[in-house]
């Protein structure tokens, strides 16, 4: 291995060299993707479902201008109102609107039957301004739709179509809205905009956090190291194998998605480990051997650490690509992505880091340790040592009942798939979402289509009660169907009192001739959203003012109950629908790489122990570790979300490894003849330091993340301090003190220096 | 402008007199004004086919029987009947269209047994849910737009006007920013019309397919198709039994008739 270094050191050096600009060439051509239905595969039902009533029924993604002001029917108010929705109808990428202009009234006035529209002229007057304050509250295509029943918020509603890029046509509604100043409060709102500020902090978050994390590990670097020559090393592989993994984004046809940002920032956490353990021991073998050649030292120093490395660094790989059980597709892209930074990591520090030491070993001067900070550890961890050699068993009681306690916190856990959730709450996108979904019925929804013969009264009717029932509910905002329209044309057409008056006619003649009434009276395109042309198809959508899975999901239940009845074919999507399909898959997929991920690291610990049994006792700080950190979810209420779901696979991969370099050390002890107390106090002294250390600059480098636009993000940051922090204690009291306790018979297993 | 005229007949955008080509080329106002006179009947009754077909070739048909007629003073009436399809067989509309005030129009429910009026749409809105709207379906009114040649107009043998409505609310009623009218120089008949949205694309056009000969050289558009670029929907109207001139009775346009 050293002779093949030495051999071609030059040659590694140039290729890591070009991989890194070759990487960082590519990553410019980077893409980012904002939509979360792009997270869940094409072939999951509720998606499958949502395409096929989009491709009827057009996109239900809306946008929605929301304009506050306490007296919203003021003559300057609504003009302007009327100006933008104006200027909005115009846009090439807007389909549908709704607005307090296009909104129209059907009544019936001295027999006739009028359509017009809510507004028609403009009230300048107090009296005409309480009496559309009137007809606003007695219309249900109005109230809580285009005006708040409160009368202190108004909207424009427009569904995006795809002929323009969306981010092109919020941009032209932006400068319509611009150029438009005016009293009220204007707030920007729905998907798109959710998707266009996603789109953007993205790019941020990935601008901002990476050169924060990088930097924070420059300075855990060479407070370690002791100098910048020897920071340079583990750095530049930091460097190199962070870029080659963004580059494999590009490559592989993939975009950057909320949580791809936090491939970057894991690298940097972890691909240094490696690299550290070879300088620092490099720095040491040379400071006490100052007379031995390089080629002598570089022997040395190969022989002592690859396998440790190489099981660590496999341990690692194998805990993230957990990540492939996962069912999110991005959550598998971050498996892949980081697996392959960590292998390149890997690979780069057995091989490119030997070569630059060897170009530079006469140059590398080892730290110089400061007392103060060899007294600190060494006070902390003989005292640790002593607490576990007196009273492991004790120490194993504590623990488990530390454990349990954070076990009763796994009930409490949430899962959280709201887009509205990723931002804080002071982002101008939470605070439009809240008015929405608060005044207006809520943005996201669940779209019901249903193939029959609509105009058949049986239908009608059954599409009524479905209409009127889920509207009903808790957490609906509004139901819109054609059953409310003909509800709507019978109070027109009929006298109240009479027999007809708000209800679906009991002839199919009666229903289609209230239609043709309509496209004759009416825009037929008002009802386009809600039948098809044919009266074959009909829509009924359904608005969350709380979009969560606790309301959604007994929404869709009681939907697909109420359509057994119907004599139709039945289709349920929608993207509220897509969101609690997601939180299904965030929790399959929490499970199936769990088991995936604890099951590898399993087996390879039972490999590097030469036992199952050792794998097995290996593997109980980081079951220790999984129950904690959801327990400590559970109870500090940060919901598992598309984030915060990959973090137990990256624990597991991270935190192994202290698990690994504690037994391994402490098997050495035991194998150079000291008692089981001495080599617990000596594997405490030695290794545990560099773990604390090692621990300490994966936190490091992972606490970028709390600067990160995104609340779940941000959770993510806080989270991974409190997993890598109990895999830290796992791996320095728990499996000191099982293996005091218990003396299991695989310590003693024969190492490579041996 | 004149009512009347404007709305001379559902359908008819006609044209055209055989006779004197003037020899002094005429400007673009006076070319859409003459086009439009030549559109007008005293009366006609007629049954309108409308054929819709969907971007994936599925179709749908409408019939309706038409009778209209114009009154003295700018007055018309138009009594429009369905026949197919089946389930609105018998709804029938009364349409009165008013010279200088808001135009009445009655519609008759037979399923329900009820005749209401309502109010009659705008005109940029479809019309029997088809391409078409229901400015389409009338002759224009030529003060609501600015109307110029586009090109040379010395050669060729039509005339290419581009009209721009005048003002925003115009636009906003009549759904477009522009339309582009080819109108033949011998008999002044719209050949074609192309709509441009507001971002001024194509997005609609309408071709005259076949033409139907009137009294004193005038001529009815008897087949023609509108084309929509964006949703890929076509939509067709068919006139048959067409029978122009003939004496029609007033008591065809009564609430009783209606209703029968």
């Amino acid at each position: 291995m050293t002779g093949f270094i030495l051999k071609f050191r030059y040659i590694i050096i140039t290729i890591c060299a070009l991989i890194g600009i070759g990487s960082l060439l590519l990553i410019p051509r980077t893409k980012v993707d904002p939509d979360i239905r792009n997270y869940i595969p094409r072939s999951i039902d509720s998606r499958v479902q949502t395409d096929r009533i989009e491709e009827e029924f057009g996109t239900q993604d809306m946008v929605m201008i929301l304009f506050s002001d306490s007296s919203i029917l003021d003559q300057d108010n609504l003009r302007r109102i009327k100006e933008i929705d104006r200027g909005i109808s115009k846009l090439g990428g807007v389909g549908s609107r709704m607005s307090p202009f296009t909104v129209s009234s059907i009544s019936s006035e001295e027999g006739m039957m009028v359509v017009k529209p809510l507004i028609g002229d403009i009230p300048t007057d107090e009296e005409s301004r309480n009496s559309l304050r009137d007809d606003i509250l007695a219309n249900d295509f109005a109230c809580d739709i285009v005006f708040s029943s409160d009368m202190t918020a108004a909207s424009v509603t427009a569904t995006i179509t795809g002929t323009i890029e969306e981010n092109i046509t919020t941009d032209r509604i932006d400068s319509i809205v611009n150029a438009l100043p005016g009293k009220a409060e204007v707030m920007k709102g729905g998907l798109p905009y959710i998707r266009k500020s996603l789109l953007n902090d993205v790019r941020k978050d990935a601008i901002i956090l990476v050169p924060a994390a990088m930097l924070i590990m420059l300075i855990m670097l060479r407070l370690n190291l002791g100098n910048w020559r020897s920071v340079f090393m583990p750095f530049s592989v930091v460097f190199i194998t962070t870029a080659f993994s963004m580059a494999l984004v590009p490559l592989t046809g993939w975009k950057m998605s909320i949580i791809t940002v936090l491939v970057p920032v894991i690298l940097i956490g972890v691909a240094n480990n490696y690299g550290i353990y070879l300088v620092a021991r490099f720095q040491e073998l040379k400071f006490y051997n100052p007379d031995l050649s390089v080629r002598e030292l570089l022997d040395s120093l190969l022989k002592s650490l690859n396998m440790p490395i190489l099981f660590s660094g496999l341990t690692t790989v194998a805990g993230i690509l957990g990540l492939l059980a996962h069912s999110i597709i991005p959550a598998r892209q971050v498996g892949v992505l980081a697996a392959s930074g960590v292998s390149m990591a890997l690979l780069m520090s057995l091989l490119l880091i030997p070569s630059l030491i060897s170009v530079n070993s006469t140059r590398l001067v080892p730290k110089k340790k400061r007392n103060s900070e060899t007294r600190f550890f060494d006070r902390l961890l003989t005292a640790l040592s002593d607490i576990i050699i007196r009273r492991p068993g004790r120490v194993l009681a504590i623990a488990l009942a530390v454990i349990l306690i954070f076990a009763a916190g796994i009930f409490l856990i949430r899962i959280d798939t709201n887009m509205e959730n990723y931002f804080s709450s002071n982002h101008p996108v939470k605070l439009a979402s809240e008015v929405i979904n608060k005044k207006f019925g809520g943005s996201q929804t669940i779209s019901v289509m249903i193939e029959g013969d609509i105009k058949d009264p049986v239908l009608m009717t059954d599409i009524d009660r479905m209409t009127n029932e889920i509207e009903s509910m808790e957490g609906v905002g509004n139901v819109f169907s054609i059953s409310r329209v003909v509800r709507e044309m019978s109070k027109a057409i009929f006298v109240k009192g009479e027999d007809g008056y708000d209800r679906i006619p009991d002839s199919r003649e009666a229903i289609a001739q209230m239609f043709e009434l309509y496209s004759m009276s009416g825009d037929p395109e008002d009802f386009r959203q809600l039948a098809d042309p044919d009266y074959m198809k009909a829509h009924v959508l359904v608005r969350f003012s709380k979009p969560d899975n606790k309301h959604v999901n007994p929404v869709n239940a009681r939907i697909a109950e109420l359509a057994k009845d119907m004599d139709a074919t039945v289709s349920i999507g929608g993207y509220a629908l897509i969101m609690s399909d997601f939180s299904e898959s965030i929790i399959r997929g929490q499970i199936s790489s769990l088991v995936f991920a604890v099951l590898t690291v399993l087996l390879l610990l039972a490999l590097v122990f030469r036992s199952l049994k050792g794998g097995m006792i290996g593997s109980i700080p980081l079951l220790a570790s999984i129950v904690i950190l959801f327990g400590f979810m559970g109870f500090s209420g940060i919901p598992l979300d598309a984030a915060t779901a990959l973090l137990s696979s990256i624990m597991i991969g991270v935190g192994v490894d202290f698990t690994i370099q504690y037994v391994w050390n402490f098997n050495l002890q035991i194998n150079s003849g000291l008692s089981w107390p001495d080599a617990t106090r000596t594997a405490m002294r030695t290794i545990g330091r560099s773990i604390i250390i090692n621990a300490l600059s994966v936190m490091a480098g992972f606490s970028a993340l709390i600067i990160s636009g995104f609340t779940s993000i941000r959770f993510f940051g806080y989270l991974v301090l409190i997993s890598i922090g109990s895999c830290l204690i796992g791996a320095l009291l728990i499996i000191p003190a099982i293996l005091l306790k218990f003396k299991p018979a695989f310590i003693g297993f024969k190492t490579n220096k041996q | 402008m004149n009512t009347n005229m404007k709305k001379m007949s559902i359908l008819l955008i006609l044209l055209l007199p055989l006779v004197t080509v003037a020899a002094q080329q005429p400007n673009a106002v006076e070319v859409m004004n003459k086009s439009r006179e030549l559109s007008i009947a005293s009366s006609l009754s007629a049954t309108l086919k409308l054929t819709i077909t969907e971007k994936n070739g599925s179709e749908r048909n409408r019939t309706v029987s038409m009778t209209t007629k114009s009154y003295s003073g700018g007055l018309e009436k138009r009594l429009v009947r369905f026949l197919e399809p089946a389930d609105v067989r018998g709804t029938a509309m009364l349409i009165v269209d008013h010279k200088d005030a808001t135009d009445e129009m009655w519609i008759y429910l037979p399923a329900l047994k009820k005749t209401r009026r309502i109010v009659s749409s705008e005109k940029g809105k479809s019309f029997m849910s088809s391409e078409f709207s229901n400015s389409d379906m009338t002759s224009p009114t030529i003060a609501d737009f600015k109307h110029s040649f586009v090109g040379d107009q010395s050669s060729g043998n039509q005339w290419k006007i581009e009209s721009i409505p005048v003002n925003d609310d115009k636009a906003d009623e009549y759904g477009f920013s522009k339309k582009v009218s080819y109108i033949s120089k011998n008999k002044y008949e719209v050949m074609k019309m192309e709509f441009y949205n507001f971002d001024n694309e194509l997005f609609k056009v309408i071709e005259t397919k076949a033409t139907f000969p009137m009294k004193d050289g005038r001529y009815m558009i008897k087949n023609m198709v509108a084309s929509n670029l964006k949703s890929g929907r076509k939509s067709e109207i068919l006139f048959n039994n067409i029978v122009e001139g003939g004496k029609v009775d007033d008591s065809v346009f009564t609430l009783q008739n209606l209703q029968q």
